[in-house]
């Protein structure tokens, strides 16, 4: 038998085939029998009119260019805080700002003469316990622009009354 | 022989006494109306009382080894204590008698100022650790201190006052323009009607009562952890707001709100009209608010 008498004989068959079949009707159940177990969903059933959508395999494309994103808010948002330890929230604009305020006055009060005027130290002292207070609070509430002004209030007089001690020890002006 | 011995023994004796002898001073200056009167001294005491004369009068007592240093001209008159570099032996004891409308400055290190019965143009008062109080009239007040309390019961339309950690009290008549600042001090002021009441603390607490606010008028309270009480008339017209972060908050008017997640909690209300301003910040201490007044 050549490949094109097979091929004739099958065309014959074919030919002989009804044109029209009709779906038997228990083809379902006769065919949902056949079909091997489901497996129980995987999240809780939802209630009300909320129907569960099946699984479909998710679309991976945002995936390079989350990461993307991810790395350049890391670099811009993370960067200037090398210090800060890992899962720690970002700085607040006020505590940013406060963190320099500091800067800037640890570098004023250390330029100044340690004035050892008696008369003014329980007040130094006073202030720094209070600085301490504030930044406390301020870590507490960073997003509390009074506490910033009270900071800066604290500051100031503290650089100035150092260098009213500086002076007053300087001049014999303390008793 | 002995009675020569006894001699020599009184000559020493009195020779200490003699050289720490305190110096007595009595100066006086006509100055113009208007004119400018500073006194400057270290330690002892500062006695001002106004008096009906054009005259100002510097009288008292100093230490032994303290000079008076003085400037004078018709519209200034300046008095400075000098003292030697190492000073141990006390002070100066002084009283000022100053005219009306004049200006005021005086300034201490540990000397206290007791100031009363003036009716000045300006008042300016400094000192560290010395006590300080005013009463009697002053276009415009401002007292410093550093540790010192300041008791201000002055008729004055502008009152400032700064400490770190002395007591501020004000009141007799104390109105208009009032500015308060402390870093542990305690602060209490009893004022009549009010343009603008400006009180900041970090630590000391805070007692405020007025008579009135005028139309306007604006009152702000700032405190890290010190307890605030605000005291105003129920037929205030204003605009009422506290925040504190974490301490409570407790008003006759308005209701207090806390946000759902989060700490902190706020009060926002009109009083009245709502004409003026209150606004109290507080991060942990007690915020009070009576219309009792």
């Amino acid at each position: 038998m050549t490949t094109h008498d097979h091929d004739s004989a099958l065309l014959a068959r074919l030919r002989a085939l009804s044109s029209e079949r009709s779906v038997p009707a228990d083809g379902w159940e006769r065919l949902s029998s056949r079909l091997p177990p489901r497996e129980p969903p995987s999240a809780p059933a939802a209630d009300g009119n909320v129907v569960a959508l099946p699984m479909r395999p998710r679309r991976r494309w945002w995936l390079p260019v989350g990461a993307a994103l991810a790395a350049s808010l890391a670099v811009y948002a993370v960067a200037p805080w090398r210090h800060a330890q890992p899962g720690m929230p970002a700085p607040s604009a006020l505590q940013l700002q406060a963190a320099a305020m500091t800067e800037q006055y640890q570098q004023a009060v250390a330029s100044l003469p340690d004035g050892r005027a008696p008369e003014w130290q329980p007040a130094l002292h006073e202030l720094d316990e209070s600085a301490a207070q504030i930044r406390a609070a301020l870590a507490q509430d960073p997003r509390a622009p009074h506490l910033l002004g009270q900071l800066k209030r604290t500051y100031a007089l503290r650089l100035e009354l150092t260098r009213q001690a500086a002076y007053a020890a300087e001049s014999g002006l303390a008793t | 022989m002995t009675r020569t011995l006894m001699s020599c023994c009184v000559a020493l004796l009195l020779a200490p006494s003699l050289a720490l002898a305190d110096t007595r001073i009595d100066e006086r200056h006509t100055l113009a109306a208007g004119g400018r009167i500073e006194l400057s001294n270290v330690a002892g005491k500062v006695t001002v009382r106004g008096w009906d004369r054009n005259d100002v009068q510097l009288t008292g007592t100093l230490s032994d080894g303290l000079q008076l240093r003085q400037e004078k001209s018709a519209n200034r008159v300046r008095w400075e204590i000098e003292y030697p570099r190492r000073n141990g032996n006390g002070g100066a004891t002084l009283v000022l008698n100053v005219p009306r409308s004049v200006e005021l400055l005086l300034s201490t290190v540990s000397a206290s100022q007791d100031i009363s019965g003036i009716d000045v143009r300006r008042l300016q008062a400094d000192t560290v650790s010395g006590s300080l109080s005013a009463a009697g009239r002053s276009g415009d007040s401002k007292l410093n201190t550093v540790s010192g309390s300041v008791s201000a019961r002055l008729q004055t339309p502008k009152l400032d006052v700064n400490t770190v950690s002395g007591r501020i009290e004000a009141g007799g008549g104390v109105s208009g323009d009032i500015g308060a600042q402390t870093v542990s001090g305690r602060v209490e002021v009893d004022a009549g009607r009010v343009q603008r009441l400006a009180v900041e603390t970090v630590s000391g607490s805070i007692e405020l009562a007025a008579a009135g606010l005028a139309p306007g008028g604006r009152i702000n309270v700032e405190s890290v952890s010190a307890s605030v009480t605000l005291s105003l008339p129920r037929t205030v017209s204003a605009q009422l707001s506290v925040n504190s972060f974490s301490g409570s908050i407790n008003s006759d008017a308005g209701q207090v709100e806390r946000p759902r997640y989060g700490p902190g909690s706020h009060l926002d209300t009109r009083l009245g009209g709502g004409d003026g301003d209150i606004r109290i910040q507080s991060h942990s201490g007690s915020v009070q608010v009576r219309l009792d007044r």
